[in-house]
């Protein structure tokens, strides 16, 4: 009596596979739905970070120049190098510093209240409207935010200069502002004036003028859209593994494995099946996604390609174990966020700044996600990566092994 | 000589502390259908899974087409067929696909499903999907599926359980189709019709353990009661009357009534298969 081979075997459980992932219209839906919505997600969010910080200040800085001439020419400075303090001024915007110049205190103390409105036409000049006094929109020009201003009083650089006790400076900042700027505004004035009152500050510089702590990223800082692709991966991932657990668990609950287990095909076939399937979709899918946002790249592609399979096959051992277990559709899906919510708090920790706390390094799908992270954003290589992307086996030898181990059980306790 | 097809001696099977099985001992011969008769819960079941390779027994030996059972044997999982008691099909996939799945599973290159399902009475529906199908087109998907491969041996458990008598009818005569090819057919069952009226021999299980395992006809000559019914005109009245023929003066009596001018009809009475399961355990077949 001649009997199938395995690979007969498998390929047919496959496509069976295949035709009943097909026909399940619920994650069919769901996984397209998901798909859209992270492709859209990903190009709806903007891929470039402002560094510029918008200021306010009274009055414009020309006027506070041109006030102090007699005091900078005191000082020895050359008309020369006044005009220069002036186009320095001038050219701010160009350095990251948005000026919102504006003459009257009570314009600018309105403006950051929100009482006015700041428009700057396209040739720089700007606007103020009053909205609830019925302005119209001025045409040709782009809104400005303003949330923090400084208010200088009239002569501002002489009265420092010559050291008059009652110059008052105002820091106006909306609720918003956070405490950082309106400290580092505060500072900036207190060394403006003792700059100009030609007195050592009371602390030693460091020799350097900045600390970066980690890569340097000013001027090409990472923006948010660059920050959901690995999450966005993830997601697809989560779907998959909500579509392969339920595949697993009407398997178990109708019992129709046991039908297969009575023919020449064995547990081995079945749980290959099971896994290469759960793989391949989840693979796809993520690489999908990938491709979409414009992941890959010439020399990051193998890594990505690597990663998501180590994801791929880590969710897949985890659908194994909930499918297992899950008793209804609800249990299911209860169990499947109980086991790949903390899988996913990884690829969240990227969208905030800072590196991962101790707990959130050891989750299982932490290094995939460096690995991840470090090839789409910071270009990272297999010379880098190749340690985590051991660890993410390691992982996968976990989860996926726990997963054959929890379905095996389950096939041959039916 | 043929040889047996299922030879079975003392199995033993126990969930836990509940003996399920207990020293079962039967053959079933090729072309034989062997009836297991037995209330819910007496291990009918049981047995057909220690058999299929889903369970193994705690003790005693079985081989199946001189093959020992208790081990991933492809070679006999190939020749065997089973009808599970649920109806495990793929609801999602259609009759056609349902048992094309199958057949590639047992390496059957170019399957007749089509034939099979004619053989059942659902060609015109093999392109629906499973979950379309009624109770009794789902039980006749569930027999398709147990021929596909033209086994040499049929697990059939309850295969007509709930249906109406014209589906169990047409089942019941592709069960018997299945036997005149040459497969040996172990069915179980608690219809006491269905056994009677399928089976070459029927097996009496209680509580896990044979009772009795005979051709119905010897089980009722063993151990049923022979009688007669006769009914006689009193009068007005029509009076029945029960002589029990093993009983002393039983033929006189009969002879008596015959000759009677009163004698209106004169039935003789068989025992059911219940009565004599009755008899046996002390309880009913449901």
């Amino acid at each position: 009596m001649k009997t199938p081979g395995r690979g007969s075997i498998i390929a047919a459980l496959l496509k069976k596979e295949l035709i009943a992932y097909s026909r399940d219209k619920l994650y069919l839906f769901l996984t397209v739905l998901t798909l859209v919505f992270v492709v859209a997600a990903f190009w709806l969010m903007p891929d470039r970070v402002d560094e510029s910080i918008t200021l306010g200040i009274s009055p414009p800085l020309q006027t506070i120049i041109e006030e102090g001439t007699e005091v900078f020419t005191a000082m020895g400075m050359a008309p020369e190098q006044i005009e220069e303090l002036q186009r320095a001024g001038l050219s701010a915007g160009d350095e990251g510093l948005d000026l919102v110049e504006l003459e009257r205190e009570e314009d600018l103390s309105a403006v950051i209240e929100g009482k006015l409105e700041v428009w700057r036409t396209d040739d720089g000049r700007l606007i103020l409207r009053d909205r609830e006094a019925g302005q119209e929109k001025p045409t040709g020009a782009r809104r400005v935010t303003v949330g923090v201003g400084i208010a200088l009083p009239r002569g501002f650089i002489s009265r420092v200069a010559s050291g008059q006790q009652d110059t008052v400076v105002t820091v106006y900042s909306d609720a918003t502002v956070p405490p950082q700027i309106r400290g580092a505004m505060r500072s900036f004035v207190r060394e403006a004036a003792y700059q100009l009152a030609g007195r050592e500050l009371p602390v030693a510089l460091p020799e350097e003028d900045t600390i970066i702590l980690g890569v340097d990223r000013a001027g090409r800082q990472v923006s948010v859209r660059q920050k959901l692709v690995p999450m966005l991966a993830f997601m697809i991932l989560l779907i998959e593994t909500f579509a392969m657990a339920s595949l697993i668990s009407v398997e178990v609950l109708q019992r129709t494995v046991t039908a297969i287990m009575v023919t020449p095909a064995r547990v081995f076939d079945f749980l290959a099946s099971k896994s290469i399937f759960g793989t391949a979709l989840a693979l796809f899918q993520g690489l999908i996604v990938l491709g979409l946002v414009g992941a890959f790249t010439a020399t990051n592609w193998s890594l990505l390609v690597a990663a998501v399979f180590i994801g791929a096959m880590m969710f897949t051992g985890v659908s194994m174990v909930v499918g297992s277990a899950g008793k209804d559709f609800l249990g299911q899906i209860f169990l499947a966020m109980l086991f790949t919510v903390p899988l996913i708090i990884p690829a969240f920790s990227v969208l905030f700044p800072g590196s991962a706390a101790a707990w959130v390094k050891a989750l299982p799908t932490y290094p995939v996600l460096h690995a991840l992270v470090e090839a789409t954003i910071y270009e990272a290589t297999w010379a880098t990566l190749w340690p985590w992307l051991l660890g993410g086996l390691g992982w996968v030898a976990v989860l996926f092994g726990a997963g054959l181990f929890v379905l095996k059980r389950k096939v041959e306790s039916l | 000589m043929t040889e047996p097809a299922i030879v079975v001696e003392g199995l033993c099977y126990s969930y836990g502390n509940i003996e399920a099985v207990k020293d079962v001992s039967f053959q079933v011969m090729p072309g034989e259908i062997l009836g297991f008769l037995g209330p819910n819960g007496a291990g009918k079941s049981t047995t057909i899974k220690i058999l299929t390779g889903q369970l193994n027994p705690k003790r005693g030996t079985a081989r199946i087409l001189d093959r020992e059972i208790g081990h991933d044997d492809p070679i006999l999982q190939a020749q065997i067929g089973v009808c599970f008691e649920e109806k495990n099909l793929y609801l999602n996939m259609s009759g056609l696909e349902n048992l094309n799945f199958f057949a590639s599973l047992f390496g059957i290159k170019k399957p007749d499903s089509m034939g099979v399902l004619r053989r059942v009475g659902l060609a015109d529906r093999a392109k629906d999907r499973v979950h379309t199908y009624s109770k009794g087109m789902r039980q006749r998907m569930m027999i398709s599926r147990a021929f596909i491969n033209q086994p040499r041996v049929l697990f059939l458990d309850e295969p007509t359980d709930g249906l109406d008598p014209v589906t169990a009818a047409s089942i019941r005569k592709t069960i018997k189709e299945e036997a005149e090819r040459g497969a040996a057919v172990l069915l179980t069952t608690h219809d006491m019709h269905e056994a009677d009226e399928l089976s070459d021999r029927v097996a009496f299980i209680n509580g896990g353990e044979i009772v009795a395992l005979d051709t119905a006809e010897n089980l009722k000559l063993e151990h049923g009661t022979r009688s007669v019914k006769v009914r006689l005109r009193e009068g007005d009245d029509v009076r029945e009357e029960r002589i029990v023929l093993d009983e002393d003066g039983a033929s006189d009596r009969i002879a008596k009534l015959a000759a009677s001018k009163d004698l209106m009809t004169i039935h003789t009475e068989e025992a059911s298969l219940e009565a004599i399961f009755i008899a046996l355990t002390g309880r009913g077949l449901e």
